[in-house]
């Protein structure tokens, strides 16, 4: 009789269990429905459909789509332009990678340091990720105008007029026009991951060190840098992927140019999807660009996430 | 302001006698002179009460047109500011944007999210008929212009100005300076003309190089020089392949217009220049010239009023005036999809037809010193230099042409190469070596061109 009685509330209570794990799959469902219903519609039927349009020759104008298998793949495959695009990737790519990296971190740590108006600094190294990539790349692309920029006009008032550069006409310098700027937006992002790392560092290490006699330099190089390196993880695969998809800031200072100079891959799928009528073509690339940031990333990780410290 | 002055003394009467032969249209005025009211009136037909009635009903349009030109850009949100001022129930959405985008890469970006305009200032006219993005115009359009441009026996587009040639527009003071004293009468006295402006230690030409439109300036004064004047159907040639951008007329005037660069004739900083920013450097003096139209005159007049100039067209290697000159197919289109929507329709009209009323057109052209292209006469104040650009045109020795991609039916360029082929100069010029290399590639990309469009349709 005990024995069925406990069964019996045995079995009320798995039936409880039950309805209520069920329960908790209604709720999470119902949650989850809206934002699944938007992302199908807005992110993962166009990011199929991609694939579906990359097999076409369609101009994006009419409505009429032929399809034209590998064609597309196999135009970019000897495509000079592709290329060119691609070297211009991989170059802002690294240089943004290292060079917004370094910036945060080093703004970071003055931030971290600093004694007095902490707040005022971090707010002054974070206002420019606050501005749009369009504003921003109107105002740097007025400072590096060669006949009204900023730094023309003061060459020119200091009698060193022959030291002025054309920065967004010269390929010599027009990708580092862009990265300058790249930085100059990006770097105050950064600047709050790495912040947030080093304020999770127990101080009692570095003092620990310091009484063993560990100057500066080696208490960042033995403490700091090891203990950063999941903020590093996070930084520096958030950088590579924006720096991957940069277009902003070539749409609105070069164009791309001077001819193709400063195309990226990105900016390329826009050009020729949207300017040359070649909407197949640039899906194609599109997709391209997608296994590469697919790639690059997960290589990232996975050997950023080797190097991070547990504690 | 003595300039406006002078201005005001020039003729009225010659604008009004030459805007008739420039227009092409001469006899064929059986319109109203009366004015706008007169115009709408002796537009309508039977279709008129109908829109009349449908204009009372709160209707919205979107219109879309380009804003490359600060004149001209100002001119178009003063007619929809009058027009939406006088018509209460019709609202313009004004998406017309700015920026260094081609106009024609903003257009089928906005195709391809989903605004295409209801009303569009068209240029690609064909590209957007054979894709049926645009649909005919009502017959109460047509009434208006004089001579409506066709396509395959359709008209798709009126006219929103006559066609207008792109010539020198220089700095009296810095030629006074440079010793300069007539015109040239041949491309060698204009080449010597740029070498006594150097060495008088200005920049002789400003160039709007960061606007890709302003490419077309130059590049098709060549074009037109040594390959339409002589040839209209050069383009088709091309796409049939019995003609090469290698030949030596092509090259010729590539060659040209790389030397203009390479002899230190165009100011050092021409790939950052904006075309807007041409009108600060000739009236700051940080150079002598411009190769523009006549709708920077008034940019420039605003700039500086007390600024001297003048305009002339550059004569070729042969002496000979070649302009743009021809009218096209470009001007105001409705979009399919607002054609089947009668009210929209009905108030586009009633907006066309207040834009080319005779006080509403005078003040557009006036602003962007425009040629007219309706039946209805427009008489406006001429400025000197605006004068000169219609005494050109009016010239019988004048040899009209067209830029190559304004060109349609089977002299269609492909609407792509245009812009591709303007970067492909870019490349050459910042490498600083001009060879026939760079004219097979735009051979190839032509052809690759033809090809992907046929593919398509």
């Amino acid at each position: 009789m005990a024995n069925t009685m406990a069964n019996t509330k045995a079995m009320r209570a798995a039936a409880q269990r039950e309805a209520k794990k069920k329960r908790r799959i209604s709720y999470s469902i119902i949650f989850i429905l809206p934002a699944f219903i938007f992302y199908t519609a807005f992110v993962i039927y166009p990011t199929l459909n991609s694939v579906n349009l990359s097999f076409t020759s369609w101009d994006g104008v009419s409505d009429q789509v032929r399809y034209i298998g590998f064609d597309n793949f196999k135009e970019m495959l000897h495509s000079e332009r592709v290329y060119n695009a691609l070297k211009n990737t991989l170059i802002l790519s690294v240089s943004l990678v290292v060079l917004e990296n370094i910036v945060a971190l080093l703004l970071a740590m003055l931030v971290d340091q600093v004694r007095w108006a902490k707040s005022l600094f971090r707010s002054v190294f974070y206002f420019p990720v606050l501005l749009s990539g369009i504003v921003m790349g109107f105002v740097w692309a007025i400072i590096f105008n060669f006949n009204f920029g900023v730094i023309s006009q003061l060459l020119d008032r200091i009698g060193l007029s022959e030291w002025k550069i054309d920065w967004l006409g010269d390929p010599n310098y027009a990708l580092l026009a862009i990265i300058i700027t790249t930085v100059w937006k990006g770097s105050g992002y950064y600047m709050i991951i790495y912040l947030a790392g080093l304020q999770g560092i127990p101080p009692e290490l570095n003092e620990a060190a310091a009484i063993d006699g560990a100057n500066r330099a080696q208490r960042f190089r033995h403490i700091t840098f090891p203990l950063l390196a999941g903020a590093m993880t996070v930084s520096v695969m958030l950088s590579m992927i924006g720096a991957l998809k940069i277009f902003d800031q070539i749409a609105v200072m070069t164009d791309g140019g001077p001819g193709f100079a400063t195309e990226t891959l990105t900016y390329i799928v826009y050009k020729v999807g949207f300017g040359e009528l070649r909407q197949g073509y640039g899906t194609a690339l599109s997709l391209v660009l997608f296994v590469l940031i697919l790639a690059i990333s997960l290589i990232q990780v996975k050997l950023l996430r080797r190097r991070e410290v547990q504690m | 302001m003595a300039m406006n002055k002078k201005t005001v003394a020039l003729s009225v009467s010659s604008v009004m006698a030459l805007s008739l032969v420039l227009s092409a249209c001469g006899g064929n005025n059986n319109a109203s002179n009366g004015g706008a009211n007169a115009s709408a009136s002796s537009s309508s037909s039977s279709s008129a009460p109908a829109s009349e009635a449908a204009v009372k009903k709160d209707v919205t349009f979107s219109v879309g047109y380009a804003t490359g030109d600060p004149s001209t850009k100002q001119a178009m949100a003063d007619a929809i500011a009058a027009f939406t001022k006088a018509n209460p129930n019709i609202k313009i959405k004004d998406i017309s944007e700015g920026g260094s985008m081609a106009y024609l890469d903003w257009l089928k970006t906005k195709e391809a999210v989903g605004e295409f305009p209801d009303l569009i200032e068209m240029r690609d006219t064909q590209l957007f008929a054979e894709a049926g993005k645009i649909a005919e115009l009502p017959q109460e359009w047509l009434d208006l212009i004089a001579d409506p441009p066709a396509l395959n026996g359709k008209h798709y587009t009126a006219p929103i100005a006559g066609t207008v040639p792109q010539g020198i527009i220089y700095s009296k003071k810095a030629y006074e300076k440079a010793g300069v004293t007539a015109e040239p009468k041949t491309y060698d006295e204009f080449l010597a003309i740029q070498e006594k402006l150097k060495a008088s230690g200005i920049t002789p030409l400003t160039f709007g190089g960061k606007d890709i439109f302003h490419w077309g300036f130059w590049v098709n004064k060549f074009f037109m020089d040594d390959m339409f004047a002589d040839d209209p159907h050069w383009n088709a040639k091309r796409t049939k392949g019995e003609v090469s951008f290698a030949d030596e007329g092509p090259m010729r005037a590539m060659t040209d217009f790389t030397e203009l660069f390479t002899k230190g004739y165009i100011d050092k900083g021409w790939a950052s220049t904006a075309d807007n920013q041409t009108a600060s450097m000739l009236v700051t003096g940080k150079a002598a010239q411009l190769f523009s139209g006549p709708w920077m005159f008034a940019q420039i007049s605003q700039a500086d009023p007390n600024f001297e100039y003048s305009w002339y067209p550059v004569p070729d290697r042969q002496g000979r005036i070649v302009v743009n000159g021809l009218n096209n197919l470009q001007g105001w289109a409705i979009s399919t999809d607002a054609s089947k929507d009668a009210d929209k329709q009905a108030a586009m009209t009633a907006f066309i037809k207040f834009f080319f009323s005779k006080d509403q057109y005078t003040k557009y052209l006036q602003a962007v010193n425009g040629i007219p292209t309706t039946k209805e006469t427009i008489a406006y104040e001429a400025s000197p230099q605006m004068k000169r650009v219609l005494e050109v045109m009016n010239d019988p020795n004048t040899i009209k042409s067209m830029q190559i991609n304004a060109f349609w039916g089977e002299d269609q360029m492909p609407t792509q190469w245009r812009n591709w082929f303007y970067k492909l100069a870019q490349e050459w010029l910042v490498n600083g070596k001009f060879s026939a290399e760079y004219m097979k590639k735009a051979d190839a990309e032509w052809d690759a061109n033809v090809k992907a469009n046929a593919a398509a349709k």
